[in-house]
């Protein structure tokens, strides 16, 4: 029954995963470049519905819309100033700008916010359901919706409006999408502004049973690099998969190995899916 | 033959200049730590710079060198002088291990793979407390006096010229690489990867030799490392902002694939670092490193091929503009 319930927990877990992972995929396939920063975007939104609690009483669940409306703006303003100018430059000067944008944000966190652990208290933190022999916590169980509620949020954008449509096409082909009469600056600061956006938003759910501080975002550096790559670079879909299957994986590694060990089990993954099948599982074989 | 003449004339005056300050100063200091990052810098030169092989993740073969010496110093009292072998060792086995599954990678893909490496090596140091002491870090035993066998001195003055040493080897590793088939088969690699297949290069071997000397060196410097600063923990040897990216920012920000690069850009970034560690930290942790990360982002976007570019690119302009 523990496997179960482990497998269970990282189900919890990895719906989070997926959601705060779909938006380096996405920005890497509408441009093919890798947001090193990605994880600070994750701390950004664990601060911003830290605020919205303490300072307006918003629940993180609330507050999560807020980090995402924030974010979304800064990605946009990011993608104008900064990786709008790299998108044809080689890949040293693409790794090099979003790593420059890393150590900048961290930084700007810790003298903003300094460096103390933080945490919210909600009614709900210590609650769980029973459902027969197994036990599901409450603030998981709530962003593990939360989540869901954003992904298919998410899928009827990029099916079901012109905008998504067009931010597929550019990613298919951005001059041919360019020819149609879509603007591809325009979608590409959309595509980044969901990217970061949704990170910010899975950072907020998690925070009641996370703390945040300017650091935080170490953290889930492996963590999301292995999600998007098991599920192939480029593919919504494949973040999804990539991120319940990190969360499985992680959860059910601690059954075996000390819980420090974890992000070793998850490298061993990384590392043999790179070698092994670069474009993912969902990917062709390369 | 110039340029030969040039290096001996730097190196000459780089061992002149600590006769004019306090060796147990702070400006000493500054720069003995820049030559330390610039022979980082010039160790990852010779992978990230010649083959474009852009690693994230050499803060993994430094903070082997430094643990491997350290614990054997620690526990068998071998001189790290041995010790450095020793982890020069560990990090080119394992160098040679992780080639075998990034070799294949390029650009995006194998920055990914290498920054996962130096992750895990962080975690492992930190959750394997009984050897490494874990999150606390480990000390250099130090016996209260100078002590050449045993890489202790109570002034920075044999530091800078020990790590001065470091440097100008480093650069001539470099250079004779640059200068070899190694090197050109290493900038074909660069150039275009199936091309130099069809011309008959075997790039992975190649990679893989470049890959393996890289890491040994930089296992030496995390050796010197410790022993100059008698403490480190898992993040400031394993840590990906300061050792990995500051390996390719020094390089970067002077210029890739020059043996001048790495030099120019510790000696630019480092001080500016420290100066405003010493001035502002006081007052806000975290503004040097900010000032770090938008110096990076600046430099990248007006010249991505580095200082030393920017300097020429000037001077040519210069010229012209005095010559109409």
């Amino acid at each position: 029954m523990t496997f179960v319930q482990a497998v269970i927990d990282g189900l919890m877990i990895g719906g989070v995963y997926a959601v705060i992972s779909i938006g380096l995929t996405l920005v890497f396939g509408v441009m093919g470049i890798i947001n090193f920063a990605q994880a600070e975007f994750l701390m950004l939104g664990m601060f911003i519905a830290y605020f919205a609690w303490q300072l307006l009483g918003l629940d993180p669940l609330i507050g999560s819309f807020l980090s995402f409306a924030l974010i979304f703006g800064l990605g946009v303003l990011v993608q104008r100033t900064l990786i709008q100018r790299v998108l044809n430059a080689p890949p040293l000067a693409q790794i090099f700008v979003t790593v420059g944008l890393l150590i900048v944000i961290e930084n700007l966190a810790l003298i903003a916010f300094g460096s103390d652990f933080r945490s919210v208290s909600t009614a709900y933190q210590t609650m769980a359901l029973r459902v027969g022999p197994l036990f599901i916590s409450a603030p998981y169980l709530a962003a593990f919706l939360m989540s869901l509620l954003c992904g298919v949020a998410l899928w009827l954008f990029t099916n079901r409006t012109w905008y998504g449509r067009a931010m597929r096409a550019t990613a298919q082909d951005p001059m041919a999408a360019h020819l149609m009469g879509i603007n591809a600056d325009r979608m590409r600061q959309i595509a980044f502004g969901l990217g970061v956006g949704l990170t910010a938003f899975g950072g907020a759910v998690i925070l009641p049973y996370f703390t945040v501080h300017p650091t935080v975002g170490q953290q889930f550096v492996v963590l999301m690099f292995t999600v998007v790559v098991l599920g192939g670079l480029g593919s919504v879909a494949g973040a999804v998969v990539g991120g319940l299957t990190v969360g499985v994986i992680q959860s059910v590694s601690t059954l075996f190995f000390p819980i420090q060990l974890q992000n070793l089990v998850l490298f061993i993954v990384f590392i043999t899916m790179l070698a092994l099948r670069p474009n993912g599982l969902l990917g062709d074989v390369r | 033959m110039r340029w030969w003449i040039a290096g001996v004339a730097a190196v000459a005056v780089a061992a002149a200049v600590p006769l004019f300050l306090d060796p147990f100063g702070y400006a000493i200091r500054v720069l003995t730590l820049a030559l330390l990052f610039a022979a980082l810098g010039q160790a990852w030169n010779i992978v990230g710079g010649l083959a474009n092989q852009i690693s994230l993740g050499h803060a993994a073969f430094f903070g082997l060198g430094a643990y491997t010496s350290t614990l054997l110093l620690i526990h068998f009292s071998v001189s790290p002088w041995l010790g450095m072998f020793a982890g020069a060792l560990v990090a080119a086995i394992a160098a040679y291990l992780l080639s075998f599954p990034t070799m294949r990678l390029r650009g995006h893909y194998f920055a990914l793979a290498t920054l996962a490496f130096g992750e895990v090596l962080r975690i492992i140091a930190i959750s394997w407390s009984d050897v490494t002491g874990g999150p606390v870090g480990l000390s250099v035993p130090f016996a209260m006096e100078d002590s050449f066998a045993l890489l202790q001195f109570r002034s920075t003055l044999p530091y800078y010229y020990i790590i001065l040493g470091a440097l100008v080897l480093i650069s001539c590793v470099f250079l004779a690489i640059r200068h070899s088939a190694l090197g050109y088969r290493l900038r074909a690699v660069k150039e275009n990867v199936e091309a130099a297949e069809v011309i008959g290069v075997d790039t992975t071997r190649v990679k893989i030799i470049a890959a393996v000397v890289s890491a040994a060196l930089t296992a030496v410097l995390g050796t010197l490392y410790a022993q100059f600063n008698y403490f480190f923990d898992p993040d400031a040897v394993f840590g990906i902002v300061p050792v990995s990216i500051r390996a390719a920012i020094v390089t970067i920000l002077g210029g890739t694939g020059t043996v001048m690069g790495p030099i120019v850009g510790a000696f630019f970034i480092i001080p500016v670092e420290e100066l405003a560690n010493s001035y502002l930290s006081s007052q806000m942790a975290g503004l040097s490193q900010l000032a770090f990360g938008l110096v990076l982002i600046v430099v990248i976007l007006i010249q991505p091929r580095g200082i030393l570019v920017l300097i020429r690119d000037g001077a040519a302009r210069f010229r012209k503009g005095g010559g109409a």
